[in-house]
């Protein structure tokens, strides 16, 4: 989401990383963790304050450290694997790394637990939960890893086809995963990488017998439908958003020559840029709104504030991160990101990343289903309490939980401003510089003005 | 029409505006006015029927096609190669024919037509100044390299184009009577400034159909470009200004 480039990294045994071991004496949990303590890994950022911080001082800034937050879910996690067989049920859920691609790791997520844990894996779902319960439930999930080529996976042989079964089931399946190792959780004293249980390379998989979604199904069989038309499709279905990304990073569309894997985050972003461009071109066709709009969602301490005015499509996103609240009150370190595309729709990829294509997607969806068109302008604002991300998925259903909500209404663009003036900490100053649409909307004058 | 390159060039301009376009057909010409979906520039184009070798049309009657598919179609044509559009009512689908060597033909579907009329801008223009297209788009892409919107001036004796960048400046001059201004009359000093995006997209697409152009201006007011065409017909931009605010 955003490059913050750590000068190399330290990688130390927990039980040489002291503050990481004082957090875990704290009495409740060390009894359960003492035989464990070497399926933790502490890795440090030497740039980092997080030893100078030991997770008190909050030197970051952020209302509460990521990593006690992290570790007390492992502390959870670790006592329910009891050895090297994961006997659990899969939401289903499969993670296809990008490391060293194209030889990539890839394999099922599996929870230790017997239990309808389908919500897991469905962040369509999540919106409202506080980041202790996702983190939760993110780290029961154990990742199975297996490394394989992104397109020789055909070839690969049971573990990879299992994992492939699993991604198109449309239920949560038993799963019986057998590593190789122990399960290790990583924790990064950084602030960028998402939460993320356990994990460890995989001996042997069996997936029980699954349904799968019949659109999914009927996309996978068919060898000569490309990518793009079969993403369409199923989204054209209401097969969900995050289903579809599912089914992608297996390989599981396209041309049978073509079909590879995609690393998961890789294949969120296709599918946000997929079907928001299809929406878009539907978009342009439509009539105008008729006022200014502003759409207004806030969660995870993450305040939206979606612009649209009546003007053709064009669109931009611009994110704020740590403002000048109390951790920085002289709002010298404000970092502004934003990108922008015109009416005819962008071919490079966003400097911000894959929050510019989801964003894109959930305001597309509203103005499809109204059949009108606007310039769409999302202005997102995160703030100290956002103590880790959680992943683009947060992006996409703030957005579309700001444009289910009833609009705002303003005749000009000035009294719009305003408004959002007034939920920013941030002024509003800072935005309208960064923005080039706003700037285009005050300066541009309409050849119909002088007709 | 036996030149099948010049049809080519002007489409290639109207697709710089426009994806669909609804063409007046007339018993004497052949007209288009449509604005960009920003409506931001307009272009105004016309063609009498002797650019063409043979021109029949019985009543004034709209076709509108989409000019991206029918360019895909006209790229395929080289240099003297006959070409041959024939509209038919009953289907509403237009056939291309295109004779070299040898011969095919294409069809394709013609949409709604607009209704909407676009009006032409009301302006007062104060200077007027010709110049050739080539000088013309060489000064836009040296503006380019510095910013996205540049201030065009005019006094009696020099335009002079004014970007300013985030960091860095240009000034492009050209003199009255030189090899790039040919002619410049000023009734009064004028300045308005224009978005390089389109302004260069414009001069460029346009250039290939005609040598000199003539821009007329006025304080904060639209410019208008009129290309010249060598044979007959008009080919003419209007582009609305950016006003500072602040």
């Amino acid at each position: 989401m955003r490059g913050r480039v750590s000068k190399g990294r330290a990688r130390v045994a927990c039980k040489d990383n002291r503050w990481i071991f004082e957090l875990l004496d704290k009495p409740a949990l060390t009894n359960e963790f003492t035989d464990n303590r070497n399926l933790l890994v502490a890795e440090q950022s030497k740039a980092g304050l997080c030893v100078a911080c030991k997770g008190s001082r909050m030197l970051c800034g952020k209302t509460r450290c990521p990593v006690v937050v992290r570790v007390n879910s492992f502390m959870r996690t670790i006592p329910l694997i009891k050895d090297l067989d994961i006997d659990g049920v899969s939401p289903p859920s499969v993670f296809v790394g990008r490391i060293g691609y194209p030889y990539v790791y890839a394999g099922p997520l599996v929870p230790p637990v017997h239990e309808d844990t389908s919500l897991y894996d469905i962040p369509e779902l999540w919106f409202g939960k506080t980041i202790d319960e996702i983190v939760g439930f993110r780290s029961m999930l154990i990742r199975g890893k297996h490394r394989v080529h992104v397109r020789r996976f055909e070839e690969e042989g049971k573990i990879m086809d299992m994992t492939r079964e699993l991604a198109l089931a449309s239920n949560a399946t038993d799963t019986e995963l057998s590593l190789k190792k122990k399960p290790r959780g990583l924790i990064v004293l950084n602030d960028d990488i998402q939460p993320f249980g356990p994990s460890a390379p995989i001996r042997d998989l069996r997936v029980a017998s699954a349904r799968w979604d019949h659109h999914v199904e009927k996309a996978y069989y068919d060898l000569d439908l490309k990518a793009t038309p079969a993403v369409l499709g199923l989204y054209k279905n209401g097969v969900m958003v995050t289903k579809i990304q599912r089914a992608f990073s297996v390989g599981a569309f396209g041309i049978k020559q073509q079909r590879r894997l995609v690393p998961t985050r890789w294949s969120i972003t296709a599918v946000d840029s997929i079907v928001s461009k299809e929406l878009m071109n539907k978009v342009k066709a439509y009539p105008l709104i008729n006022e200014y709009r502003l759409y207004e969602s806030s969660y995870l301490e993450n305040q939206f504030e979606v612009l649209m005015i009546p003007d053709a499509w064009g669109y931009e996103a611009i994110e704020a991160w740590y403002p000048g609240t109390v951790w920085n009150p002289g709002g010298k370190n404000i970092v502004m990101y934003g990108d922008w595309e015109g009416n005819e729709g962008r071919t490079t990829y966003a400097s911000i990343g894959g929050c510019y294509y989801a964003a894109r997607l959930a305001a597309c969806e509203l103005l499809v289903k109204e059949r009108r068109q606007a310039m769409v302008i999302v202005f997102r604002e995160a703030r100290p309490g956002y103590i880790m991300p959680v992943g683009v998925w947060q992006v996409r259903e703030n957005v579309r939980n700001a444009v289910r909500q009833h609009p705002l209404k303003f005749s000009t663009l000035e009294q719009a401003l305003q408004r959002i003036s007034s939920q920013f900490h941030i002024p509003i100053q800072r935005w309208i510089r960064n923005s080039r649409l706003i700037i285009n909307a005050r300066t541009q004058r309409k050849i119909t003005q002088y007709a | 029409m036996t030149d099948a390159k010049l049809l080519r060039d002007m489409f290639q301009a109207i697709a710089i505006l426009i994806d669909e376009a609804t063409f007046k057909l007339t018993p004497d010409n052949i007209q288009l006015r449509a604005m960009d979906p920003s409506r931001v520039a307009m272009i105004d184009f016309l063609w009498p029927k002797t650019i063409f070798d043979e021109y029949e049309c019985d009543q004034p009657q709209k076709m509108c096609v989409n000019i991206t598919e029918f360019l895909k179609l006209l790229r395929r044509t080289a240099k003297d190669e006959i070409i041959e559009l024939t509209l038919n009512p009953e289907t509403a689908r237009l056939q291309i024919s295109i004779t070299g060597h040898y011969t095919r033909t294409f069809n394709m579907p013609t949409l709604e037509p607009q209704e909407e009329e676009t009006p032409t801008p009301k302006i007062t223009f104060k200077a007027t100044a010709k110049t050739t297209t080539e000088g013309l788009r060489q000064a836009i892409e040296d503006a380019q390299l510095v910013s996205d919107h540049v201030r065009i001036e005019v006094d009696t004796e020099k335009l002079t184009l004014n970007a300013t960048g985030d960091l860095m400046g240009a000034t492009i001059t050209l003199k009255k009577n030189s090899d790039a201004l040919l002619d410049l009359q000023t009734q009064e000093p004028s300045k308005a400034t224009f978005s390089l995006s389109y302004l260069a997209e414009i001069i460029k697409a346009a250039s290939a159909t005609s040598e000199i152009a003539t821009l007329q201006f006025a304080n904060d007011m639209p410019i208008q470009i009129d290309f010249h065409q060598p044979k007959e017909g008009k080919l003419t931009f209007y582009l609305a200004p950016r006003i500072e605010v602040e």
